[in-house]
């Protein structure tokens, strides 16, 4: 038998489960042991939680240069290559690069934060997860682990802070 | 979690102003699980009517776009009207269309979600949507047009058989890039905020839905991390694709302008070009949002009066400034004086097309500034919906005006004739019959109406009194 369990406290208002995350707080589970998962996003302010970092924005910018690296390639490198002598137009032309530079940096950024997305947010991923269907119908969840024997104290403390329904839980296939 | 934007009781105060709030769909929350509930009924209710449509919608895309299209390439584009001196016929003027209408998509969602418009959240999907279905006939006509469609990849740049290259001068390559980069940022932008919603989806379904939604929605839960990287994504993506979205349709514009025939040959034409996109994509919204509110279920819920008024006020304020650059454009070459010039001039507004030309200034310009001043007749949805059909007729008309009809006068005389399209008109009906089967068919499977973003607006919407007056107000969420 394991010696912890994991709980699942579901939360009909924002404000009880703020107060409940502080009470958690006090017992013991700290930001990093707690999951918060909710039907719309929750500021880190409005839940009191650290400020959350992301590598999408750098990742973008990283895409971004790619984009304009592949820009200089095809106006640059390809007449370079290939030479295309057309009336009077000089065989590196520049104002061309600036739309085609253009349209494949934003590409490039826009790509890659999506990709971003995917990586920093870890999807897809289609193994068992802790999660009820009850949070797209707009509960906020807090999901923890705690040792077994004190599985009944946790459970009296979220109940009084105003979860409506608290339950030790298993990944599942969602 | 339910929101709580319950009206304040106002001792005192007059009784109407709660309930005028409750007009609003911010003002008017309902349960999450209910609005749920209520977008999942909406996609899985359909009328023998409904199947109906599709139906027909098949059949035309059978007979009037595939059928007339294998015609073409078995007989080949002498079977269409073009000849000298129109080698630009329909096949372009729908394709400019269609681009058109997809900007509205990116105009409604990124650039109104940037500046914080609350209003934008229960259409935005349904503006996305139609951007991607957009360009996708919008890419049928590109084809349609090249005649010989089996060597389009020649347009990709990379090294044929014959070492040559596209040339990056021209034009035409430009938009290559253009539409590419808006195709397919505008599928990733659609998709981003539609996860939360597929995966709401996913837990309300059972069979093939459970099963499509569950691959679709990545494994979303909403988590911290997820929605803190989701919101990153979306909000980046709102910034980048606004230039991008100008870009495509003045690179468009550039396809003609770069050019040194008359009529065409204009430095406004590239913000000419966009307001008019703007123009004939925002009337397509209204369209849309009219068909999705009065033929899907539980719809009238979230698309309400208000968003047709809204509408109604941009589409005036577009109106106003397509306006003043068709004016533009007209002045400065009537006034310059160039024989070619002022004869096209003169051939638009008095030639054969004399009667298309002024139904196009009929629907752009009059009936648009006759009806949309009064915030009754914009809040009513039958009429908004005529408003937009009328509106996109101009804008078809004008580009309709813009390419064959100035192409019939070139500096060439002997060459003049009067241009008539043939298997383009099948083909235009089966691009419009093949936008409508996707949109039907899509609202089966993708949630229309963003439910978290609805229910995020409305968590964040209160009302509070000042003195004797209660006052909507709106917290900052993002």
């Amino acid at each position: 038998m394991a010696d912890t369990l994991t709980l699942l406290a579901l939360f009909a208002e924002i404000d009880p489960s703020v107060s409940a995350i502080d009470k958690l707080h006090e017992m013991g589970i700290t930001d990093e042991k707690l999951n918060v998962i909710s039907g719309i996003p929750l500021n880190h302010d409005v839940l009191g939680r650290p400020n959350l970092r992301t590598f999408i924005p750098r990742l973008a910018m990283g895409g971004a240069m790619i984009g304009l690296v592949a820009a200089l390639f095809l106006i640059f490198g390809i007449p370079g290559l290939y030479p295309l002598t057309v009336g009077g137009q000089p065989v590196f032309p520049f104002p061309p690069f600036l739309i085609v530079g253009f349209e494949l940096t934003m590409l490039g950024l826009m790509g890659m934060a999506f990709l971003g997305l995917l990586l920093a947010g870890r999807l897809p991923s289609y193994e068992p997860k802790v999660y009820v269907p009850e949070i797209s119908d707009g509960m906020i969840a807090l999901v923890f682990s705690c040792p077994v024997e004190q599985q009944a104290q946790f459970e009296d403390a979220l109940l009084s802070m105003g979860a409506e329904q608290v339950q030790p839980v298993e990944a599942s296939t969602l | 979690m339910d929101t709580t934007a319950e009206p304040i009781a106002l001792p005192g105060a007059s009784a109407r102003e709660p309930h005028d709030q409750r007009e609003h769909l911010m003002f008017d929350p309902r349960p999450r699980g209910e609005m749920n509930a209520m977008v999942m009924e909406s996609m899985h209710k359909t009328s023998k009517k409904f199947w109906g449509v599709v139906i027909f919608l098949v059949l035309t895309v059978l007979f009037a776009l595939l059928g007339a299209w294998a015609y073409m390439i078995a007989e080949g584009m002498g079977v269409t009207g073009l000849t000298r001196p129109e080698y630009w016929g329909i096949f372009i003027v729908d394709m400019v269309f269609w681009i058109g209408i997809s900007h509205a998509g990116t105009f409604i969602s990124a650039l109104l979600r940037v500046m914080k418009y609350e209003i934008r959240r229960p259409f935005t999907r349904a503006a996305e949507l139609m951007t991607t279905f957009g360009l996708i006939q919008a890419a049928i006509c590109i084809f349609l047009h090249l005649g010989r469609v089996w060597l389009g990849y020649w347009l990709v740049p990379y090294p044929n058989g014959r070492a040559i290259w596209p040339n990056f001068h021209s034009p035409l390559m430009w938009d290559f890039m253009a539409i590419t980069t808006y195709v397919i940022a505008s599928t990733m932008y659609l998709f981003m905020p539609l996860i939360p919603d597929l995966a709401m989806a996913r837990d309300r379904s059972t069979g093939w839905r459970k099963s499509l939604y569950r691959y679709l929605s990545l494994g979303f839960r909403g988590t911290e991390p997820e929605w803190k990287h989701l919101k990153t994504a979306m909000n980046i993506f709102a910034f980048a694709i606004i230039p991008v979205m100008f870009s495509v349709h003045t690179v468009v514009s550039w396809d003609f302008a770069m050019s040194t025939r008359p009529g065409w040959n204009s430095t406004i034409f590239g913000p000419y070009f966009v307001i008019g996109a703007l123009h004939s994509g925002i009337a397509a919204v209204m369209i849309v949002i009219f068909m999705i509110r009065s033929t899907m279920k539980n719809m009238k819920y979230f698309i309400r009066p208000e968003h047709f008024e809204f509408l109604g006020k941009l589409s005036l304020i577009v109106s106003m400034t397509w306006a003043y650059f068709f004016f533009n454009d007209y002045l400065v070459p009537w006034y310059g004086g160039n024989k070619f010039e002022k004869l096209l001039l003169d051939f638009h507004s008095n030639g054969p097309f004399a009667y298309v030309w002024v139904t196009m200034l009929i629907c752009n310009i009059v009936i648009p500034w006759l009806i949309l001043w009064n915030k009754k007749w914009r809040s009513t949805p039958w009429v908004m919906l005529l408003v937009g059909i009328v509106i996109n007729v101009g804008m078809w008309i004008e580009r309709f005006i813009i390419i064959p009809v100035s192409l019939n006068i070139t500096r060439m005389p002997f060459t003049w004739r009067v241009y008539k399209p043939s298997i383009e008109i099948p083909l235009t009906i089966g691009t419009f019959a093949l936008f409508m089967l996707l949109y039907m068919l899509a609202s089966r499977l993708i949630p229309l109406v963003p439910v978290w973003e609805v229910q995020e607006g409305q968590s964040a919407h209160i009302l509070r009194k000042v003195g004797k007056a209660v006052i909507p107000t709106v917290s900052n969420v993002d």
